[in-house]
């Protein structure tokens, strides 16, 4: 707290302090939601992705998709119509909400073309080195992504001043090590011809997020949040789709004629469309409450909070692929249980020092 | 017309020092159709700035119906850098 005035009086001291730690709370609040719709998202899309047209695609394969198609190419395409989907729900909101004047205004200005510059670094940038890791490298780019708060956090130090010390780095760790707990239960002993590099491209997807994450954070002091998510989303869900899906294409052999073809099939399969509609929706929350939370709290926290969806993510597929829908192989794995409790005290270490709770409060 | 956020930012680097009240009644001739310009959002937008170091807390006190009233100033480098980013 700065400075006061000194004719102050009791109840303004009390009304003070009771703003500034709702305010905190809300912040805490919002990254630690952002992170489990961010489970709900990854869920409701897997599912989506396993439904309809995508089930013969990933399953009998009777469009003879090449192996190139079914890596790389449908997992671009999956993120194209998901963003795109959460593009239109964000408008949607803005719209309703009297906002979708002030999104136009804002893409014309500067902080709207660094939201932009993000959303393009964190939206298909990353996730298609992250795709392409995976691929090349297997499970191991897992852990290597989850160091996307670390990053986050320092850049933040480095680029907006943000605070960063022992403890906090501390408390990085410590969700660090949650994640990679959780990592490990998907770690298989693969070691393909592309591991290097392939590590070195998960090491920009961990960057790609890690920027876009402190970037938006602190674009979302000066950008309304709601108006920067849909910012984000018709970015990178119209730089994916009309961008990416079609430089797959042509990678693949199959030029304008092969994206075209998976768009439409893709978009005309009701019962896929109707989860990523869902998956679209939660991906609103999921990327606007973490910028929103990173503004309020800073990176550092913001982000360590919002990583707890390496928690959500496996949870929620869980709740929804294995309790709801009956498909097998989602139980959650006891370390994953061990992991979220973890990753819980290195939240606490990040947000606050532990040994204040022991502390006697003055009177 | 700026975006609301935009207008609340650059209003501080306008005046000496101001409060969520003051901000709404200079923007409300502009924006008062704004869903946004009310009470609680704008306070959560300056707070947010705050956070980011854009502006600081400079006193508060109780209005004459015994509400907080929370004033802050764009600092010098906090003036310079909403002025950078959004200009006049």
């Amino acid at each position: 707290m700065s400075e006061v005035s000194g004719s102050v009086n009791a109840s303004a001291v009390a009304a003070k302090k009771k703003l500034s730690s709702q305010f905190f709370k809300k912040g805490v609040s919002v990254a630690i939601l952002s992170g489990m719709c961010y489970g709900l998202y990854s869920a409701f899309l897997t599912l989506g992705m396993s439904s309809g047209i995508w089930g013969d695609w990933y399953g009998v394969n009777t469009a003879a998709l090449s192996a190139f198609v079914i890596t790389y190419m449908l997992g671009a395409l999956g993120s194209a119509i998901n963003d795109t989907i959460s593009a239109i729900w964000c408008i949607g909101i803005a719209a309703f909400k009297g906002k979708l004047g002030d999104f136009f205004r804002t893409l014309k200005t500067k902080p709207g073309r660094v939201m932009m510059f993000a959303a393009i670094i964190g939206g298909p940038v990353a996730s298609t080195a992250y795709v392409v890791a995976l691929q090349m490298a297997g499970s191991i780019v897992i852990p290597i992504t989850a160091l996307c708060p670390a990053i986050g956090a320092i850049l933040a130090r480095i680029l907006f001043k943000q605070k960063l010390n022992a403890r906090m780095i501390l408390g990085i760790i410590i969700c660090f090590s949650a994640t990679l707990m959780i990592g490990s239960t998907s770690l298989g002993g693969d070691a393909p011809a592309g591991l290097a590099l392939g590590i070195v491209i998960a090491f920009i997807a961990a960057f790609g997020w890690g920027l876009e994450g402190c970037v938006a954070g602190y674009g979302t002091s000066m950008i309304d949040y709601e108006i920067g998510i849909t910012i984000r989303q018709v970015t990178s869900g119209l730089s994916n789709l009309i961008i990416l899906v079609p430089i797959f294409g042509i990678i693949a052999g199959g030029g304008f004629g092969l994206s075209t073809g998976l768009v439409v099939d893709a978009i005309t399969s009701g019962p896929a469309m109707i989860w990523f509609i869902v998956s679209g929706f939660f991906a609103v929350f999921a990327y606007s409450l973490w910028y929103k939370g990173n503004s309020m709290c800073g990176a550092a926290l913001g982000m360590a909070c919002n990583g707890a969806y390496s928690f959500w993510g496996p949870f929620f597929c869980w709740i929804v692929l294995g309790v709801v829908v009956g498909q097998e192989g989602w139980a959650l794995a006891p370390i994953a249980w061990a992991a979220a409790i973890v990753m819980v005290i290195g939240i606490l270490i990040i947000s606050m020092n532990p040994l204040d709770l022991f502390r006697k409060k003055e009177a | 017309m700026k975006p609301l956020n935009y207008a609340i930012l650059k209003y501080f680097t306008k005046v000496k020092e101001a409060c969520a009240d003051d901000v709404i009644n200079a923007l409300k001739g502009e924006y008062g159709s704004f869903k946004a310009l009310k009470k609680p959002a704008v306070i959560e937008a300056i707070m947010t700035a705050e956070a980011n170091g854009l502006l600081e807390e400079t006193r508060f006190d109780a209005d004459s119906k015994g509400e907080l009233r929370v004033y802050y100033r764009a600092h010098e480098e906090g003036a310079a850098t909403i002025n950078s980013y959004i200009p006049d």
